[in-house]
């Protein structure tokens, strides 16, 4: 399974660095709003598979990073765009901070689900009073920031240009994630999200790990939707929706939850579900429900577990074992 | 002045009964099932297509406008066994957040379905001639909103009668409490659960079918009442049909009172209110008794 993996994960980055050379620019404009959507996906899933909180208005934060960049491109206050960058997720960072201490002290399961999505409604709304935020339609013609580096310069008016500075920047994400999640950290949150009590009776500071990766996820979020601005050249309030909330838990489950690479895996069937049925009003959504419905119901461990009960069946000639879910 | 709040407490009152038609599904469903069922919205909107297919523009007698609201309760229902059978029944046990995640994919699959038959069009519903009209009554009252909450305090009524004191009722509570008991004792669970769902679902095509007349049609519908919806079921606790009313009545009154007092941020005292209360009371109002 783990050569399964590095081989997809071989070809998928061949895929997307080669993107702009191989595919259409319809092709390459979603392979770039479906890096974004990935580390949107994989900043859920890990608070859903590594932390165990299932939050419903995940985009809230993605919408404090987009709204950030594109405030700052839009009115032009000349800051240095990777400045931007981390501005937005630091302000991601912190507003999900203060929402995880707000909710986490009381809610959890459906209460925390319908609270987060309540907030994430509540940004909504605010942002429609904004006029400086565009109220119900949002910020257009968003210009792309040109950046000096010194040495270099990264022009983003240049389609290529862009898409590798996306491509770079969401690789660094990714990787960061990983990181991350392969250490002491998260196997700390693995074991909040497993069993809270006994990880608390081996001196786990649940609360505060809880937070921690709440407060993480928010500003990788927020980093995905600063990203994505530039690229997409629009923010409207749909991006903070709870209907864009969906989207990584969508890709999550379609991809397997517990696994790090699954969200990836399952981005990129939605993305090419919505690419084959953009003409045809309502039936992407039947589609996509359909297929969910089918994973939650059939193969609950997403396409990722799918494929690893085949493999280990295949090498071993014994049911694969099955993974404790939190 | 004076009139200024009472037409306004009014208008939050019916604005909670309209809230409480659509969470009275929510709840029931959740006490049967434990499942959030975020589809209820898409079913909502499925049953206001329905009785607007069957009445057009503006239904010609009061009789014809109820029978729409009760066959596209019949219609929903109807769904509602096949979406028990075919999904919900074979989640139970399963964790909540798989739950919550399978009852999106049905409401996607129900709003993407009702996208596909009923087009993306916005129709403009009136209520029938009978309900039409205005009273006098120190302020201007609609005759329709009088019906919206008569049908609401109807709704609760039977509900609660039904649920307490007859016999269906507290075989569904024995059901809800402790399946594995009820089975035990010799009750239908499975077909006990699925009248259940139909009731709750046909409740969700009953609103659809009622609230159709007080605003605009469209795709949309489902979203305006179920978020609203949520909060009253939250607040109210979850599965308790009491605290559902009484929640609603709350968030419908916040919403109104909101615009007087706070004109220039329509719509924040609802998720202020539902913030709080949480805080306070997170299991709700009337907290369900089983484990």
């Amino acid at each position: 399974m783990k050569r399964l993996i590095a081989y997809g994960l071989v070809l998928l980055f061949l895929l997307f660095a080669t993107a702009p050379y191989t595919v259409n620019a319809g092709l390459v404009f979603i392979a770039g709003i479906a890096m974004t959507e990935i580390i949107f996906a994989l900043s859920w899933n890990m608070l859903f598979s590594y932390a165990g909180l299932a939050s419903f208005g995940h985009a809230a934060f993605f919408g404090v990073g987009a709204y950030t960049a594109a405030v700052f491109l839009k009115y032009d206050y000349g800051l240095h765009f990777l400045l931007v960058i981390a501005l937005g997720t630091f302000l991601g960072g912190v507003s999900s901070f203060v929402v995880a201490i707000i909710v986490l002290r009381r809610a959890s399961g459906i209460q925390l689900a319908i609270l987060t999505l309540a907030l994430s409604q509540l940004v909504v709304t605010l942002i429609g009073y904004s006029a400086f935020l565009g109220r119900d339609e949002g910020i257009p013609s968003i210009p792309r920031p040109v950046m000096e580096f010194g040495l270099f310069r990264i022009d983003m008016n240049d389609q290529v240009q862009a898409y590798y500075f996306l491509f770079v920047m969401s690789l660094l994400a990714v990787a960061l994630m990983w990181l991350l999640l392969h250490g002491y950290v998260g196997r700390r949150m693995k074991a909040v999200a497993i069993d809270p009590e006994r990880a608390a009776f081996v001196g786990i500071d649940v609360w505060r790990v809880r937070v921690f990766a709440f407060t993480i996820g928010g500003a990788f979020a927020a980093f995905a939707g600063c990203l994505l601005v530039p690229w997409a050249q629009i923010v409207t309030p749909d991006l903070v929706m709870w209907l864009h909330s969906a989207q990584p838990m969508l890709a999550t489950l379609l991809g397997g939850a517990g696994f790090f690479w699954g969200p990836i895996i399952g981005v990129l069937v939605l993305s090419m579900v919505n690419y084959a049925t953009r003409t045809f009003a309502g039936l992407s959504e039947v589609l996509v429900g359909g297929i969910l419905l089918i994973v939650v119901l059939l193969a609950p461990q997403g396409i990722m577990g799918f494929l690893r009960r085949i493999v280990e069946r295949s090498s071993t000639g014994k049911p694969a074992m099955v993974e404790e879910q939190a | 002045m004076m009139s200024l709040y009472l037409f306004s407490l009014f208008n939050g009152l019916v604005m909670g009964q309209a809230i409480f038609l659509v969470a009275a599904g929510l709840t029931l469903a959740f006490g049967i099932m434990k499942i959030f069922n975020f589809a209820h919205g898409a079913f909502f909107m499925i049953g206001a297509y329905v009785a607007h297919a069957l009445t057009g523009q503006e239904a010609a007698s009061l009789p014809l406008f109820l029978g729409a609201a009760f066959a596209a309760a019949i219609v929903v229902g109807a769904m509602g066994v096949a979406t028990d059978l075919v999904v919900f029944r074979r989640l139970a046990g399963v964790p909540t957040e798989y739950t919550l995640i399978a009852a999106f994919s049905v409401m996607l699959l129900a709003s993407g379905g009702a996208e596909l038959v009923f087009g993306q069009g916005i129709h403009a519903i009136y209520p029938p001639a009978a309900l039409g009209g205005l009273i006098q009554m120190g302020i201007p009252i609609s005759v329709y909103s009088i019906f919206i909450v008569g049908a609401g305090v109807v709704a609760f009524l039977v509900l609660e009668i039904g649920l307490n004191r007859l016999w269906f009722g507290k075989l569904i509570q024995a059901v809800a409490r402790d399946p594995w008991m009820s089975d035990v004792a010799g009750l239908r669970v499975q077909r006990i659960k699925l009248i259940s769902v139909a009731i709750s679902f046909a409740l969700a095509g009953l609103a659809g079918g009622l609230l159709v007349a007080n605003q605009s049609l469209s795709l949309d519908l489902g979203h305006s009442y179920l978020l609203l919806a949520f909060c009253a079921v939250i607040v109210g606790g979850l599965g308790s049909v009491k605290g559902a009313f009484f929640a609603a009545i709350l968030f419908g009154l916040a919403d109104s009172l909101n615009y007087i007092l706070l004109p220039t941020m329509p719509g924040v005292a609802v998720y202020a209110l539902l913030i709080v209360l949480v805080l306070i009371r997170p299991q709700g109002f009337y907290p369900e008794l089983s484990q």
